[in-house]
């Protein structure tokens, strides 16, 4: 009984997903897919693709640096003679044919190998890797304290869009996604550096000096996502599943949090995971104001001083992190919405 | 069909005198900006006993709906009861404070809505949206809760009920996802069940389930089944009331209304209900359109579209009773005599 009526259901059950969602594989196949095996396709599929970018991206970087002219004069500086061009030259192989050449940089991309770097003939890899934790750290306070934030005011404020606070506080949001990063950034200086003297406004000298740098991150996305928490929240409150849960006894903040929030962070999900995707780049801005030792700020030096090999490890480093976290956000999604864990796959 | 924790009516009033529920003189007004407020329920009275059905019938927008959530306490914003009153086992019930009122919602009135596709959170399973209600009115653990929810779900005659706690909406067809509706609208044991066109979004089999499902717990329950269908009305109810632009145009016995209309507009509505068992050459539609919120008519609602409307229907008729029941028309037709 149960399968014949389940049958019947997935024809007349509606497949409709929002359109921010991406994991569907339509394949035609129209027997359902419990969780684990979706999970295993997504996460095969997504690495799949993980290989194909790094490979394009090293590609890219190969061939950008050949682009630029010669790389030995590149990697020589303004002050190479002739005699250090053919030292370079026959250094890093430069001498070879280009397939020969890009044959060996692939061949070392896929141990990791980026070379040394120029300025300091460090392992251009190791200095990135030295470099993550302090960016991660900056990353993951900066994204814990915009949720923290940005999940209750969204909240609070699609509740009762028609209230004059909530109106304040929306056209408050409105006019902060509109304020550039840097300015937060040299405004908290300012105010909590310069002024009150209360936080370290330069480098990672523990706790006090991780707040403003987090801050100003937060705030380059935050705006956003309130917004998208609080248009998909006063919609939700409008739906008849909101009225249903009324008529039987249920108040504002069950329909709010029990049933209204966990909708309306379906659609922010998708947002929220591409800022994730982007706050490691996104973090270069910040890492410079605060002079902050991190992934970024190496990454805006190399490129300054031209240490092409440092570039290229943190180019491919940080294409890595953001292909991680739209897969986790694909992931996030098969959780949080019961329509994508059995679907037709 | 196992009627498990039949709630015994423990209410005082199951004497035949003591109605269930009382409407006295309900409007309800929606206002408008720059211009008068629209009437959606314009000084509604019924009542009901215990056990019986009463069906209200109507056009859209007729307010046939707003009685629904008036009772509830439900009307959506900005519209509000502005005058009236609402009973419900001798205790008045529009006028309760937020907190009071979400005790009576779910527990002593329960609700089926139209439409069960958007009726259900979609990204909580049913088990959990039972649950939820069950623990709100009752000081149960949550395995007592879910063993409630299991037997309310089996109740409504869904098969597998175990497995189906754990169901989400989407996974339900429309008709599972009614009897749902229903489950929840039943979990508490309400003295009052409100089914608000509970068949109209449903395939005709289903609908002809949904029904046999709700006329099972006919003798058990107290039912307002509001529906623009008069086939429904007659399948299940005990009595019928008309509604037209806001007002109860005429009430009585299911086979009183039926076989001798005494309004116009009641004769009128089943002159344009397809018959099998009747020789009849055309369905007969209404003329003309109900009245909008811009009409402003003094007078009878439906004079503009009665054929038999003369002068004396530019003032307002009331109810009167003809025949023991109430009517409101001046020139009341013959009934089942003509």
């Amino acid at each position: 009984m149960t399968d014949v009526v389940k049958g019947s259901e997935n024809e007349t059950a509606p497949v409709e997903q929002p359109g921010t969602q991406t994991p569907s594989i339509s394949q035609g196949d129209v027997e359902t897919v419990p969780v684990l095996t979706n999970l295993s396709r997504t996460l095969g599929k997504r690495f799949f693709e993980l290989l194909v970018l790094l490979f394009a991206i090293s590609t890219l970087l190969f061939f950008l640096l050949r682009l630029t002219g010669d790389p030995a004069a590149v990697l020589a500086g303004e002050t190479g003679d002739e005699e250090q061009l053919e030292l370079i030259r026959k250094q890093y192989g430069l001498d070879k044919p280009l397939i020969v050449q890009y044959g060996v940089f692939l061949s070392k991309v896929a141990v990791l190998d980026f070379g040394k770097s120029l300025a300091n003939a460090q392992d251009a890899m190791g200095l990135v890797w030295e470099r993550l934790p302090t960016s991660f750290t900056l990353v993951l306070i900066a994204f814990s304290a915009n949720l923290i934030v940005s999940i209750p005011l969204g909240a609070w404020l699609g509740s009762r869009p028609d209230r004059r606070t909530r109106k304040a506080g929306s056209a408050f949001i409105f006019v902060a996604q509109g304020i550039p990063g840097y300015i937060t950034g040299l405004i908290l200086i300012q105010i909590f550096a310069v002024e009150l003297r209360w936080l370290p406004s330069i480098g990672n000298q523990g706790p006090a000096s991780w707040i403003m740098p987090a801050i100003t991150l937060a705030s380059f996305q935050a705006p956003h996502v309130i917004r998208v928490i609080s248009a998909n929240v006063s919609e939700a409150m409008r739906e008849d599943f909101i009225r249903t849960a009324r008529a039987n006894g249920a108040g504002f903040h069950t329909l709010l949090w029990k049933h209204a929030l966990k909708n309306a962070m379906m659609g922010a999900t998708a947002l929220i995971g591409i800022q994730v995707a982007f706050l490691l780049s996104g973090s270069i801005i910040t890492e410079v104001i605060f002079a902050w030792p991190g992934l970024g700020r190496l990454l805006v030096v190399s490129v300054q001083t031209l240490d092409f090999p440092v570039v290229q490890a943190a180019v491919f480093m940080i294409a890595i992190f953001v292909y991680t976290a739209i897969t986790l956000t694909d992931i996030v999604f098969l959780f949080i919405d019961p329509r994508l864990r059995r679907q037709r796959a | 069909m196992s009627m498990v924790a039949e709630k015994e009516s423990t209410a005082s009033n199951d004497a035949a005198g003591t109605p269930i529920l009382s409407v006295r003189d309900l409007v309800v007004e929606f206002p408008r900006p720059n211009n008068t407020p629209f009437r959606a329920v314009n000084g509604v009275s019924f009542e009901l006993r215990q056990g019986e059905t009463l069906g209200i019938v109507g056009e859209s927008g007729s307010g046939k709906t707003m009685i629904a959530l008036s009772i509830l306490g439900i009307v959506p914003l900005p519209g509000r009861i502005i005058e009236g009153s609402i009973t419900l086992l001798g205790k008045r019930i529009d006028n309760l404070s937020l907190a009071e009122l979400q005790k009576v919602r779910g527990n002593d009135v329960g609700i089926v809505f139209q439409d069960p596709m958007t009726g259900l959170n979609p990204v909580r399973n049913v088990g959990s949206q039972l649950k939820e209600s069950v623990r709100r009115h009752q000081h149960v653990s949550a395995a007592e809760a879910t063993e409630i929810a299991f037997h309310a779900l089996d109740d409504v005659g869904i098969p597998a009920a175990r497995d189906r706690l754990k169901a989400y909406p989407h996974e339900l067809s429309g008709g599972l996802r009614q009897r749902v509706m229903i489950a929840l609208a039943l979990i508490n044991h309400p003295d009052l069940i409100v089914a608000d066109e509970p068949t109209t979004a449903l395939d005709s089999t289903i609908q002809a389930q949904i029904l046999d499902l709700l006329r099972a717990r006919l003798d058990k329950s107290t039912i307002i089944m509001i529906t623009h269908d008069l086939g429904v009305a007659a399948e299940i109810c005990d009595r019928i009331s008309v509604m037209y632009a806001g007002r109860m145009v005429e009430t009585g016995s299911i086979a009183d209304v039926l076989s001798g209309p005494r309004h116009p507009y009641t004769e009128g509505l089943l002159a344009a209900v397809p018959k099998f068992d009747v020789r009849r050459p055309t369905l007969v539609p209404i003329p003309g359109q109900p009245p909008t919120a811009d009409d402003a008519i003094t007078g009878c609602s439906f004079a503009p579209r009665c054929t038999h409307a003369q002068s004396k229907c530019n003032e307002r008729p009331e109810l009167e009773l003809i025949d023991g029941r109430p009517v409101s028309c001046w020139f009341p037709r013959p009934g089942a005599a003509g």
